[in-house]
């Protein structure tokens, strides 16, 4: 753990490290995507505004054992929701931060919107997104992406990658 | 069969559905939907909820039947009331959260207030009203549900006065129920893991027909299962779980699985899936294990962990699974509009460990955005558009219809990839919508 290039991470790194995590998932390049993880990384998207704990039903609770599985399926030639795929467009903004969280990690927190459109039907997710970063072997890594949508007690149609 | 006026339409119900194969009219038909709400969801008995959501006098969770809003409350007097969520003055939904507790319940348009039985408990500004006004006229409450009852802590009502009661409605079905509360080292479950809702562009019955279609599982989840023939581990501790294919040794022990329809009422359900056999070797496990067997002896205890059912459709609004354990309840919207809510079961007693394990794994085969639920979802939107052409005018449920086995009680059961639940279903779906059932 280097924590001295983390006390380097600035506000604009942070904004170019999450604008390029978006723009991965946005070209579906999502064993890279995977790769930004540490190895205890979670991807979470909670089902309730003030879900404290994934020991309730969430959207995503992805460790990366689940993430690997997921996208091994989206790479499957006969993925049926996914024939044809959603397309997708992000917007990160309003990024706040870096905030120290004890000596390892920073908490950034923005904004996100993603629109996604599939056979005549466009959808647009909002939500506020929080992520815990690590320096893992000179890297920046997350060890946490929670993307709290704020419709997210809702009924979704099927969804099949991460915001 | 050509379609008419409404009157002929529906005068022509009994032709819509016959042993093999029903009507196309019946996915897309905004009469027969109606008539649906009235005939099915407006007589038999429905899940609502089940106890854990609402422990304490004052609980309430709200939900909607078929297409009516209601509450479901613990009022003072400790019993469970469904009632309709419809003020008695303007008819304006009364209780908008979707669960809390209170003492009463108050319409926000003119303030009149609602005992938690759902009888009217006060009018705001009361002398505006004439001496011809009778404020004791029951409709100016919120109304309860006529019928209330539960079986193994789940809370069903039914619209209609008249019926079966529960038990006999349930018919063989009870026992799924049975089988999973064995499972827990109480002899309870909770509903108190939160929900997920999904949405799909297609009629209601697409989503109860699934559940008990074992037909579809290695086309539809291709995707689903790798190279070497298996699917993704769906439990805990799983690295990777059943064979699935349509060939070979898999294909073998999948015809296997046994297949069951009730006589009346539509309930169905399919045989266990062939997971992992073995149990998990962890302290996790065993910590459950010596639960369970304090509760049921050793050898009971084995028996209980070799379940015998997959899934079960409950005609018409909800069905268990004993796999991945959840209950699914099915919200029609329109006619080609559905919600499914699913619910995390947690087993009472196991280690909280296990049961946020099985919670998780649940987040990845029946969230909207899970690896197996959203190609189900695809394919019944397909149906549902692809319904529309001309081509035929039926839907066919004929696989196995030669090999059913009736049994003395009127009950059929059968093996492996058949469409005997479905079938099962269809019976119940004409007795109901040509109210021949009382």
């Amino acid at each position: 753990m280097n924590t001295a290039s983390l006390s380097r991470v600035d506000l604009h790194t942070a904004s170019q490290f999450l604008t390029m995590e978006a723009k991965l998932l946005d070209d579906r390049r999502f064993n890279e995507w995977i790769d930004l993880f540490t190895d205890d990384g979670i991807y979470w998207v909670p089902l309730r505004p003030e879900q404290q704990s994934p020991d309730e039903a969430s959207l995503f609770y992805d460790t990366k054992d689940f993430m690997r599985t997921r996208f091994e399926r989206l790479a499957h030639p006969r993925i049926h929701s996914q024939i044809p795929y959603h397309r997708t467009c992000r917007i990160v903004g309003s990024v706040m931060g870096p905030d120290a969280v004890g000596d390892d990690e920073i908490c950034v927190k923005s904004t996100l919107m993603m629109a996604d459109y599939r056979q005549g039907v466009q959808r647009l997710f909002a939500g506020h997104v929080e992520h815990r970063l690590r320096v893992d072997k000179n890297e920046l890594k997350i060890s946490m992406k929670r993307v709290n949508l704020i419709n997210c007690d809702d009924a979704f149609e099927l969804i099949a990658v991460p915001f | 069969m050509r379609c008419g006026t409404t009157d002929e339409k529906l005068s022509d119900l009994s032709r819509l559905v016959d042993d093999a194969r029903v009507h196309r009219s019946l996915y897309s038909d905004p009469d027969i939907f109606a008539l649906e709400m009235k005939r099915i969801f407006g007589a038999s008995w429905l899940l609502v909820g089940h106890e854990s959501q609402i422990p304490n006098n004052g609980d309430y969770v709200t939900t909607v039947l078929g297409l009516q809003p209601v509450v479901m409350v613990r009022h003072t007097d400790g019993d469970v009331y469904v009632v309709y969520n419809s003020c008695g003055h303007r008819g304006a939904i009364v209780c908008n959260e979707d669960q809390g507790n209170t003492k009463l319940f108050q319409c926000a348009y003119h303030a009149w207030t609602f005992k938690t039985n759902g009888d009217l408990d006060a009018i705001a500004m009361p002398r505006g009203y004439g001496v011809a006004f009778d404020s004791c006229d029951p409709s100016l409450g919120m109304q309860r549900l006529p019928r209330v009852a539960s079986y193994g802590g789940f809370i069903f009502a039914s619209q209609s006065r008249d019926g079966p009661d529960l038990k006999e409605w349930l018919g063989g079905a009870s026992s799924s129920i049975d089988e999973i509360l064995a499972r827990s080292p109480t002899g309870e479950i909770e509903l108190t893991a939160g929900m997920h809702r999904y949405l799909y562009r297609g009629n209601w019955k697409l989503q109860l027909e699934n559940v008990v279609d074992m037909y579809h599982v290695p086309f539809s989840h291709e995707s689903t299962v790798s190279r070497s023939g298996k699917q993704f581990g769906r439990r805990p501790g799983e690295k990777a779980a059943s064979e699935i294919s349509s060939k070979g040794r898999a294909a073998v022990r999948w015809e296997e699985r046994t297949a069951w329809g009730a006589a009346r009422y539509g309930h169905s359900y399919t045989g266990h899936q062939p997971v992992a056999e073995s149990l998990p070797d962890t302290d996790l496990f065993r910590e459950y294990m010596a639960a369970l067997e304090e509760r049921h002896g050793a050898s009971k205890a084995m028996e209980v962990l070799q379940p015998t059912r997959h899934n079960t459709a409950y005609f018409p609004n909800f069905s268990l699974q004993a796999l991945n354990m959840h209950v699914r309840v099915i919200q029609p919207i329109s006619v080609d509009r559905t919600e499914v809510r699913v619910y995390p079961i947690r087993l009472k007693g196991a280690p909280a460990e296990m049961n946020n394990g099985f919670v998780r794994h649940l987040n990845i085969t029946h969230s909207a955005a899970s690896l197996i639920q959203t190609d189900d979802l695809e394919c019944f939107r397909r149906c549902q558009d692809g319904g529309r052409a001309q081509n035929s005018e039926w839907v066919w449920f004929a696989r196995g219809a030669e090999t059913d086995q009736f049994l003395p009680n009127g009950d059929v059961t059968n093996r492996g990839t058949v469409e005997t639940p479905q079938r099962a279903m269809y019976r119940a779906w004409r007795s109901y919508m040509l109210e021949d059932h009382q």
